[in-house]
């Protein structure tokens, strides 16, 4: 879409719909370019253009309403060349919803062993030419994901590993917000792509502050919290998240990069997350593993060659509607389609989570729904330390109800 | 035969060849002949969630069941007693049940003593066939045939099909007796499988010995022609038109429905029709999908005789920047909302969806060709359809093409599981 094209009104507006009168948890309205997204949303991730083996029209009937892509695969292939020609992403795949681009360099670093951080860019050497040495700068990635088009965007951040302390975690979060104005600079459309800046700054709850006090003076649309979910503690991971979510704006959208186990969605609802991805879902059912709210189940498993039952009963899904576990049993692992079959279920686990949360927030029983959620997940147990900590950190005290 | 679930009518023959329709009827459903039908991989129709081929089409699919990659989930089946089709979420669908695998080649040898080898996922199992019905039983198959022993193909020796002539007799002459005292099956199609390789007196004498039987039986298989995989689709033609045309001369039994079973090209399809067989199988169509080929052959008597290219291979380069659809004015999902460019790369990413595009796409296009192929005989005009195939594939040798990695890595599997055996 070039400027003239473009409409009028911003390229994002987000509105809080419902907030839980005890946690931090709020439903949102998210209007981006493609469509509105009903928030807390979880986006499944479509690497190289497609959720693997799942068709878009399938995900529609799912109701997902944003996908991620990666740059750092897209802009390889098909690569950019392709992508202008065919008008970006959105088309190319045949998605008509919105769609979210990482920046490229969390692949770079975590994928390429030759990945060296400058203060220009992310220097690497080319995967398919180890004697080339390419430049990932702010500017660079900014142009390859104005080329794919996604409605949400991410800045190049400083990725350092979780679990690095002393002056580099400091360097790397002065550095994004350094890049974070490279980043704004280039962009060249502003009008229809939303930048997010992301929050780094590795645990110290004193990096964070600075670097949320950086950020939020840009004129930017929505924040990512990122340098989590890589190796960190627990405690570390929701102190974080609790921090980072304190100080940002609440008028504005607040992703948290990489996060998607069922329980971490919980409770970073709960502190006040509104956007989560992670390919979890869709790589644990290529292996044959199927999510429920009591926890995932292994459909290799020889105890599911006699179940009859579907995955879920509860579930609304075209899988299971039509398969049991027995079946699933069966091909899982071994038949292509089981792949296909078992993604289905648990992107439709995903969304159905979130939009559960969503009603509980907007009929204000959210803590409530936390306690159930843990009660079904730890029949009988306290759920692990960590969990409770947080919870009680927003006001939801876990406890183990007698057994009679 | 009345208390079969399923039956079968023969309708109309043509005039101008032994080209018949007619038609299957289970229940309130029917299955007009020529019939295709869906052959399947673990009882899924390969790569197609049951959502997924319903974007193909409504109707119900008619499945062929293999027991090489089935024969897994018997105790699964066992416990379950509702059958195959219920168990694969086709409640309503039909089944066809046969011991092999069409889309792959099936490994050769161990035909000796009283039993015949079922490769399956986990190696060889040698069934008699006691134990063959006793499987068939678990899965409940509308239609299934006896206990065979085809391992033939051109090539085979004369010592061969002489075996395998006496042991397919003998399996078969079990397998009946078996049957009919069978109460699960006592609703299911009995087929016998026509053996002979392209032998004609082996395929005389075949029919021979089995005809004081034929009265037990609902249908017919002509077997034996290939051993499975890509390899059904190059059988050179006139050989395999002049043994069939014999078989069916031999067999007579023109009130009763004639199978094929493999890969068969869409030429030797009609070719077939023409001589009075009436059901095959879509494994062609897999064939042509896990090789990445889109079938645009053009089977439209109506158009001023267009030639399109048989079929294209997406895997080539020269797609990356082509945003058209397969085939201009296909109706099916892929051509409406995907282009070859995006094929390509999901080809070239190896992901998922690029089978399961080709998939909707060949599907679509080959039920089509079966609906043209039904019309061209009611027109009793089947000529004119050979005429239009023909004038295509002389464009493109399809056959050739089909000698891709994935041929190679069937044969690499063959070759493993007889290691594991």
């Amino acid at each position: 879409m070039t400027a003239a094209t473009a409409t009028k009104a911003p390229p994002l507006a987000y509105q809080v719909m419902a907030k839980c009168s005890t946690t931090k948890a709020r439903v949102g309205n998210l209007v981006l370019p493609h469509s509105h997204v009903d928030t807390p949303v979880f986006m499944p991730v479509g690497t190289q253009g497609t959720l693997k083996g799942i068709l878009p029209d399938q995900l529609l009937t799912l109701n997902c309403q944003i996908l991620l892509g990666n740059t750092y695969h897209l802009g390889l292939r098909p690569g950019t060349e392709v992508l202008k020609k065919v008008g970006g992403l959105h088309k190319f795949m045949g998605w008509p919803r919105n769609i979210l681009t990482d920046s490229g360099g969390f692949q770079m670093v975590s994928l390429l062993d030759l990945a060296e951080i400058t203060e220009e860019g992310v220097k690497f050497r080319s995967p398919y030419d180890e004697s080339n040495e390419c430049m990932l700068t702010p500017e660079h990635s900014i142009q390859i994901q104005n080329v794919i088009g996604a409605d949400i965007i991410m800045q190049l951040d400083d990725v350092v590993k979780t679990t690095t302390t002393g002056p580099r975690v400091e360097e790397a979060m002065h550095r994004t917000i350094r890049w974070i104005d490279r980043c704004l600079e280039a962009n060249e459309r502003d009008h229809d792509q939303n930048i997010f800046p992301i929050v780094q700054g590795g645990l110290n709850p004193e990096l964070r502050k600075q670097c949320v006090a950086e950020l939020t003076k840009r004129a930017v649309r929505g924040f990512a919290v990122g340098g989590l979910s890589g190796g960190e503690s627990k405690d570390d991971f929701w102190k974080t998240v609790h921090v980072c979510t304190d100080l940002l704006p609440d008028d504005k959208p607040r992703y948290l990069m990489g996060v998607g186990f069922a329980e971490d969605l919980v409770v970073c609802v709960a502190l006040g997350i509104d956007m989560f991805d992670c390919v979890f879902p869709t790589r644990t059912a290529r292996f044959g593993c199927a999510l429920l709210h009591s926890g995932q189940i292994n459909l290799k498993n020889k105890q599911f060659e006699k179940d009859f039952r579907p995955i879920d009963e509860d579930c609304t899904c075209s899988t299971c509607t039509t398969y049991t576990r027995a079946y699933l049993h069966n091909i899982a692992t071994v038949e292509s389609v089981s792949s296909s079959l078992i993604s289905i279920h648990n992107v439709a686990y995903q969304l159905r989570l979130m939009r559960e949360m969503r009603e509980a927030i907007h009929k204000n029983c959210f803590p409530d729904y936390v306690r159930g959620f843990f009660k079904t997940l730890y029949p009988g147990e306290l759920p692990p330390g960590w969990v409770c900590d947080a919870l009680k950190a927003v006001g939801i005290e876990l406890t183990v109800e007698n057994k009679s | 035969m009345s208390r079969k679930i399923m039956n079968f009518v023969t309708e109309k023959v043509c005039q101008n060849s032994s080209a018949k329709s007619g038609k299957f009827t289970k229940d309130s459903s029917s299955f007009p002949t020529p019939l295709l039908l869906q052959t399947t991989k673990g009882g899924s129709i390969p790569h197609l969630a049951k959502e997924v081929y319903e974007y193909v089409t409504t109707d119900q699919p008619f499945l062929q069941i293999s027991l090489s990659n089935t024969e897994q989930m018997r105790e699964s089946l066992d416990a379950f007693e509702k059958g195959i089709a219920k168990f694969v979420g086709f409640p309503s669908s039909p089944t066809f049940l046969v011991m092999k695998s069409p889309t792959e080649i099936s490994p050769s040898g161990f035909n000796e003593g009283g039993a015949s080898p079922l490769f399956g996922r986990k190696g060889k199992e040698l069934l008699t066939p006691e134990k063959y019905i006793k499987l068939v039983e678990v899965f409940q198959p509308d239609m299934y045939h006896s206990l065979p022993d085809s391992d033939t193909n051109i090539d085979s020796s004369k010592k061969r099909l002489r075996k395998s002539l006496i042991r397919n007799l003998d399996f078969f002459e079990n397998s009946l007796e078996i049957h009919k005292t069978s109460e699960r099956l006592s609703k299911s199609m009995f087929f016998a499988p026509i053996v002979g390789g392209f032998c004609k007196i082996t395929r005389t004498e075949c029919v021979k010995l089995m005809k004081p039987r034929f009265s037990d039986v609902d249908g017919f298989l002509i077997d034996g022609l290939h051993n499975n995989g890509a390899h059904a689709s190059k059988l050179e033609l006139s050989s395999l038109k002049e043994i069939v045309s014999h078989t069916i001369e031999e067999l007579g039994e023109k009130e009763k429905p004639k199978v094929m079973v493999g890969a068969y090209s869409p030429l030797a399809v009609l070719e077939m029709i023409k001589l009075g067989v009436d059901v095959f199988d879509s494994s062609y169509v897999y064939i042509a999908s896990k090789n990445f080929k889109a079938l645009t052959f053009n089977f439209d008597l109506n158009t001023e005789s267009k030639v399109n290219e048989f079929a294209l291979d997406l895997s080539d380069p020269k797609y990356k920047e082509d945003f058209s659809p397969l085939l201009d004015n296909c109706t099916c999902l892929t051509c409406t909302k995907h282009t070859k460019a995006y094929i390509n790369h999901l080809i070239v990413t190896k992901e998922l969806l690029a089978p399961i595009l080709l998939m909707i796409h060949n599907t679509k296009h080959y039920l089509n060709y079966f609906e043209a192929i039904r019309k061209s005989v009611q027109n009793d005009n089947i000529q004119e359809m050979i005429t239009l195939l023909e004038s295509q594939v002389a464009e493109q040798d399809i056959e050739d093409s089909f000698e891709g990695r994935n041929s190679e890595s069937d044969q690499v599997e063959a070759k493993k599981r007889k290691l594991a055996s």
